[in-house]
């Protein structure tokens, strides 16, 4: 990376650190919740993006993250907070590598029915488990510190992007998951072990949206099913990474910070209704139509990027 | 089945390919039909044969693409038979496909720091400058890959199979199609790579070809091999005739 992008990236933390200072509780919130998306975009776009495999389970390994930071921060149990985290880390990521083991050598869209149904079943696991609450949710002890949680979601955030950038983009790993995603026997032919290394991406991107799931549980004090597991906290992540850049580092964060706003403020000017729904399906109708390489490529000096980002999109739902 | 007659001279070194009894059939369709032969380290052999005669199934087998119904393929002495793909290729062999198959999204470059993931990771940046400059492809480092030309994209292909130095080569018609410019430098990329110990073995339609860079050729035909000699001894051979044109002259 050069000076300048290195620069670049300092003042945007910085100015994301000193955000606090100019915003109300409500804002502050809502900020949060851009760190909280953008994080959970990111993990989605490692195996999505940059392996190409699309998953629709991703809300599965968010949920596992809240359930295990809310099971052992229970009375009885009484887990500090930052001990729950890796806990949550380890068990999705664990979870993840034993369902990607036999449904990473599946093809197209059999893995995303497979991941899709890998999802709903645990869904309905939590929801009639005792241990759980089952549909009545979980509540975890509160702390009511929202600065608190807008830097702790803005480093989970930032580390996300720092290890994706450092694991995909510029090592081995990241050639390795590139090249599979474009040409899977050539990567083969190339003595790349294509399904270890996918097993390895999906694990590393539950684990970060397990995090995230952790931190969302103790931020909201309360969870049941349908509000970690539900089906549309994947859907938002796909959304989020179409929209910012599939396969790009910095395009997640794009993407989840305008559809989070948007999603902000629609609710916000129209209250709890259901035409969020619509508005999200002009604007994904209007990204493959007009913007197939994400917002990212209208960033200077990305030239490559959109010319690239069409066949992305393409090859995406040519899988599906 | 013809026999074939083996005229090289033997030294106690294992082939660096061998291929024993190979066969594969697909549903009731025999593609490769008990194929024996080998190739000596640092050799070129041809493999040639009509559309349908069961090369490409053979290149499959070998490289572990397709699991053999038996038969064995041994790489430097080393049984690889059913071997994944990615094992055969760390064993030392490397391969090009029909129709090239870059990473498309990738840039030239990238493309071939690529092929160094389970090698030399530390050693690519200099060897791509190698195979870059040998490929003539210099010029094109940074373009995505899915931009470049035909002929150019056979070239990052070879070079990527350059930046891995495997032992054994499969080619698979790495200059159909291409400008008889581009053609020059594949073949003088063959033989640069052949006088460090590499062993080619080409799939080819260009007989020109065959005949300018090939040490021995083996003829398919319904899957079984129907000839084996110099390009002279194939040239004037009656089943290759029947097996091409379809009578015996």
């Amino acid at each position: 990376m050069g000076l300048t992008r290195w620069l670049a990236g300092v003042i945007v933390v910085a100015v994301l650190a000193a955000l606090p200072l100019g915003l109300d509780a409500y804002s502050l919130r809502i900020a949060t919740g851009v760190c909280m998306w953008a994080g959970l975009a990111c993990a989605w776009n490692i195996v999505g993006g940059y392996a190409g495999y699309i998953s629709f389970g991703h809300s599965a390994f968010f949920g596992i993250g809240a359930y295990a930071t809310a099971l052992l921060m229970q009375r009885g149990m009484d887990w500090p907070f930052f001990a729950t985290l890796p806990v949550g880390l380890v068990v999705a990521a664990g979870v993840a590598a034993v369902i990607g083991a036999p449904t990473m050598r599946l093809r197209g869209s059999y893995f995303a029915i497979a991941t899709w149904a890998f999802a709903e079943m645990l869904l309905q696991l939590v929801n009639v488990l005792d241990v759980t609450g089952g549909p009545g949710g979980l509540s975890v002890p509160p702390y009511l510190n929202e600065h608190f949680f807008y830097y702790l979601m803005l480093a989970a955030a930032v580390i996300a992007y720092l290890a994706v950038w450092v694991l995909v983009e510029r090592s081995r790993f990241g050639f390795r998951l590139r090249a599979l995603r474009d040409h899977e026997p050539a990567a083969e032919a190339l003595g790349i072990r294509t399904t270890l290394v996918k097993v390895q991406a999906f694990a590393l991107s539950a684990g970060i949206a397990a995090v995230f799931g952790g931190i969302y549980a103790y931020w909201v004090t309360f969870i049941d099913p349908m509000s970690v597991m539900g089906g549309e906290i994947t859907d938002q992540m796909v959304v989020m990474v179409l929209l910012g850049g599939l396969g790009t580092v910095w395009g997640p964060a794009l993407g989840a910070s305008l559809l989070w706003l948007t999603n902000r403020m629609v609710w916000s000017a129209l209250g709890d209704t259901a035409i969020y729904l619509p508005i999200l399906g002009v604007i994904i109708v209007a990204v493959v139509l007009f913007l197939p390489n994400g917002l990212v490529s209208l960033l200077p000096g990305l030239g490559q990027l959109r010319r690239r980002g069409h066949r992305l999109l393409t090859g995406m739902v040519r899988k599906l | 089945m013809s026999t074939v007659t083996d005229t090289r001279t033997h030294t106690d070194e294992p082939p660096a390919l061998a291929v024993a009894g190979l066969r594969r059939r697909f549903a009731g369709i025999v593609a490769v039909d008990g194929v024996t032969f080998d190739v000596d380290r640092a050799e070129v052999l041809g493999l040639i044969g009509p559309n349908g005669s069961g090369k490409s199934t053979l290149f499959n087998l070998i490289a572990g693409a397709l699991t053999p119904d038996g038969g064995t393929v041994r790489l430097g002495g080393q049984a690889v038979t059913g071997w994944p793909a990615w094992r055969v290729a760390r064993a030392g062999l490397g391969r090009t496909f029909q129709i090239p198959s870059l990473f498309g999204n990738m840039s030239v470059h990238d493309n071939l720091l690529a092929a160094s993931c389970e090698g030399d990771w530390r050693g690519a940046p200099e060897r791509a400058r190698q195979a870059l400059a040998l490929l003539e492809i210099d010029h094109v480092a940074g373009n995505l890959a899915s931009e470049l030309s035909g002929g150019q994209q056979k070239l990052v292909e070879f070079a990527r199979v350059y930046m891995r130095s495997p032992r054994v080569v499969l080619l698979d018609e790495v200059t159909a199609g291409v400008h008889p410019n581009i053609r020059a430098i594949i073949l003088n990329a063959v033989r640069a790579m052949q006088l460090d110990g590499a062993t080619f073995l080409l799939i080819e339609h260009d007989m020109e070809l065959v005949r300018e860079v090939c040490d021995r050729i083996i003829v398919m035909d319904f899957g079984q091999v129907v000839a084996e000699g110099s390009f002279e001894e194939i040239a004037g051979n009656a089943e290759v005739r029947r097996a091409y044109l379809g009578r015996s002259e």
